[in-house]
């Protein structure tokens, strides 16, 4: 009996112990292989000790498909530079798992850095958590144009390194064959339409599946018929100055999704994701995508000799521009211990161009560091310098920064969706958007 | 009696020392969390900042002027009913048919049983690729005129989910029906027949009823794992097109992280819980009644 209550204590202790060790501190300043710190704790470390000792930094990256792999671009620059600094990269997707995860960060300790979008900023900024990156030197590099939308209250809070370039893709094959010019107007693009449906050619493509694209070319629309006219339009809701129920403008954004999905392939468009839209664009069943950059890379993958433009969706007024949207931004924990060390990693990304037209030409994006011009093949780039030229390009942030993208313009694009499928009228769309007002704010 | 009293609790304090470490993960890992849940529910907290604003019943109030949830409830309630009634009634066909006297049974035990080793993200994807890409064309060659594009539509992409899922698990829930078909005595069924009973009459007197214990488990596991149908919704249609295929655990899920609105989504949660529960309850209750203890 002695033996047996012997053993039956010695399994529940060791029980225990292997429950403690399993919850481990994972903030011990001490370790170096797993875990990076950033806790709040002093910041007496020195600058001086940041030189000699191994430093790990851990990094959050959310990444949209076509960014996975330039974590290795980054660390073999780093490496040449800054060699006893290393990054420890978490890399999920921006889309489903950023967010997520920056919401247990905010409460168990934030990365060092961490990399998002421009929007972020906005996000994450206005909660105190992110570094003040004003005049420090990785900014001496980057176009002004791309400081302003990570800018809160007068402090650059975040470095954005890359665009993407968003319109309407279109098939420069199915264009000069079928002598379409590229429209302007509404009523041009109606021409257009009629003239590919006229030649068995379907005008859009769409993958509706993905129901994040409705949401993204709601956006589109919304910039050149909303915001480009109301540049405070999200804060002006918000005060209930207007409304989604009573624009026109926002109704016609709306409108403007059901004539996408009324010239696709309305039978398959809610079972088609990405991919097999981007394959049937290169093939030629349609001519048109409202889109961004990111369909680049599916193109040239699927045939690198795909001639494709980009333009602007026309807005009801004929003075639409051409959609840039900052991407990959970085962010630097506040309350880092290693802030020296973050700055000296901020530092190689902003600074090295070569580190800059490798990234580019790999995600197939437009560089926001000045004199850094992209050298794989685009296509479309004539048609972006063109816009660039003539100032006719806008930043979307304008409204991704005043209309949050989680649980308000994710939850539209699933009433558009609804709207799209007869399930609902445009107008219990709108009221349902004004509905969720209270959760709009970026 | 002292002797046994004091004996008794010697072996209680065994049994305590043995319990207490999984009581300690059992009580963070789910009581805490579960606490947490209910206090959060009263707030409108946003998941990030430190402060939470105490909002009383005002979640609760509004998840009955909640569209969207209501949606999400019809969706997840009309999968459990068909899931559970197609999982039971094929788990048992196939596990009767693996239980008769054919031929290449255990072949056929795990080709039913390989799809539940897959993860329901692979299982999604595997089949939101079929409906999409593998079916059409497979229709096209064959000449058949039939819409396979069950994830495209409101009205069929319920019937895709439960293909997916049932094709999933039910090689999972057969097993069970399996083991206890073969702990049925034999004697029962020659005594039966010796009485002039047929086949449906054994079926009906002595295999169900011998069956009630496999079939509390099933119904109660098929019952509480589609109330929690998740996983299978990301990869497959991400609860499109529109809200069709929002299942509450999904909605829950985006109302708090990605809607940052964590008040709410706890009140969601915490109605969950309470609706398992007083489902399982009933499950339990009701099947225990039938089943027959040897």
């Amino acid at each position: 009996m002695r033996i047996k209550r012997l053993l039956a204590a010695g399994m529940a202790i060791i029980m225990c112990v292997v429950f403690t060790a399993g919850c481990g501190n994972s903030g011990s300043s001490a370790d170096k292989s797993s875990a990076g710190t950033s806790k709040t704790t002093s910041t007496t470390n020195s600058s001086s000790s940041e030189n000699e000792k191994p430093v790990t930094l851990k990094v959050l990256a959310g990444q949209s498909t076509t960014d996975a792999g330039i974590e290795k671009m980054v660390d073999k620059a780093l490496a040449k530079k800054y060699p006893n600094i290393k990054l420890e990269w978490e890399c999920v997707d921006w889309g489903k798992d950023f967010q997520p995860k920056m919401q247990v960060y905010m409460q168990s300790g934030l990365p060092d850095i961490m990399i998002g979008k421009a929007q972020d900023v906005i996000t994450y900024g206005s909660q105190g958590v992110l570094g003040d990156l004003t005049g420090k030197k990785c900014l001496s590099e980057v176009m002004d144009a791309a400081k302003t939308g990570v800018t809160l209250n007068g402090k650059t809070l975040g470095l954005t390194y890359n665009a993407l370039y968003q319109g309407v893709y279109y098939n420069r094959d199915l264009f000069k064959k079928y002598k379409v010019e590229i429209p302007t107007t509404q009523a041009e693009l109606q021409t257009a339409i009629d003239t590919f449906k006229k030649n068995g050619i379907t005008p859009f493509g769409t993958h509706l599946s993905d129901t994040w694209s409705i949401g993204n070319v709601t956006m589109q629309f919304a910039v050149n018929e909303v915001f480009n006219k109301t540049p405070d339009w999200g804060d002006q809701f918000r005060a209930g100055k207007v409304s989604f129920q009573t624009s026109p403008e926002y109704k016609k954004c709306y409108e403007y999704n059901k004539l996408l999905y009324d010239n696709t392939w309305k039978d398959q468009a809610f079972s088609t994701e990405q991919t097999a839209c981007d394959a049937k664009i290169v093939q030629g069943k349609a001519a048109m995508k409202v889109s961004g950059s990111w369909s680049i890379q599916n193109f040239l993958n699927i045939d690198e000799n795909f001639d494709f433009g980009i333009f602007p969706f026309p807005n009801s007024t004929g003075n639409a521009k051409l959609l840039f949207e900052p991407n990959i931004t970085l962010m630097k924990s506040a309350k880092s211990e290693y802030s020296d060390a973050i700055d000296k990693v901020f530092e190689v990304i902003g600074t090295d161009k070569d580190l800059a037209l490798e990234i580019c030409n790999f995600t197939k994006t437009a560089s926001m560091l000045k004199n850094v011009i992209p050298t794989f093949p685009n296509p479309s780039q004539t048609d972006i310098d063109k816009y660039v030229a003539r100032g006719q390009i806008q930043d979307v942030n304008l409204g991704n920064n005043q209309l949050k993208w989680g649980g308000f313009q994710e939850e539209n694009a699933k009433d558009i969706a609804e709207y799209l499928q007869g399930k609902i009228t445009v107008e219990e769309a709108l009221k349902a958007a004004d509905s969720r007002k209270a959760n709009s704010k970026a | 009696m002292n002797k046994s009293s004091r004996l008794s609790r010697k072996l209680n304090m065994q049994y305590m020392l043995l319990v207490i470490p999984g009581l300690i993960i059992f009580t963070i890992g789910m009581i805490v969390p579960l606490i947490l849940a209910v206090r959060y529910s009263f707030t409108s907290w946003n998941g990030m900042t430190v402060e939470k604003p105490f909002v009383g019943l005002d979640n609760y109030i509004q998840m009955f002027h909640d569209k969207n949830a209501w949606q999400a409830w019809k969706f997840t309630i009309l999968f459990t009913i068909f899931n559970t009634i197609i999982e039971n009634v094929g788990a048992l066909l196939l596990a009767i048919a693996l239980d008769s006297a054919i031929r290449c049974k255990k072949l056929f035990r795990t080709i039913f049983f390989i799809p539940c080793l897959i993860s329901p993200i692979v299982v999604g994807f595997v089949w939101q690729k079929m409906f999409s890409n593998v079916l059409p064309n497979l229709m096209e060659i064959l000449g058949l005129n039939i819409n396979t594009m069950l994830f495209g539509s409101e009205e069929t992409v319920l019937g895709g989910m439960l293909i997916a899922n049932n094709w999933q698990w039910i090689g999972y829930w057969m097993l069970i029906y399996l083991a206890a078909l073969q702990s049925i005595p034999t004697e029962l069924y020659e005594a039966a027949k010796v009485d002039g009973a047929n086949g449906t009459q054994r079926f009906w007197n002595i295999t169900l009823p011998m069956l009630a214990p496999a079939l509390t488990i099933c119904i109660v596991g098929i019952t509480t794992g589609s109330l929690k149908v998740y996983d299978l919704l990301v990869s497959s249609t991400g609860g499109g097109p529109g809200h069709a295929s929002t299942s509450i655990i999904y909605y829950i899920y985006n109302t708090a992280i990605s809607g940052r609105q964590y008040g709410y989504g706890s009140s969601l949660s915490v109605v969950l819980v309470l609706v398992l529960l007083l489902i399982a309850l009933a499950q339990v209750k009701s099947l225990r009644k039938r089943e027959v203890q040897l």
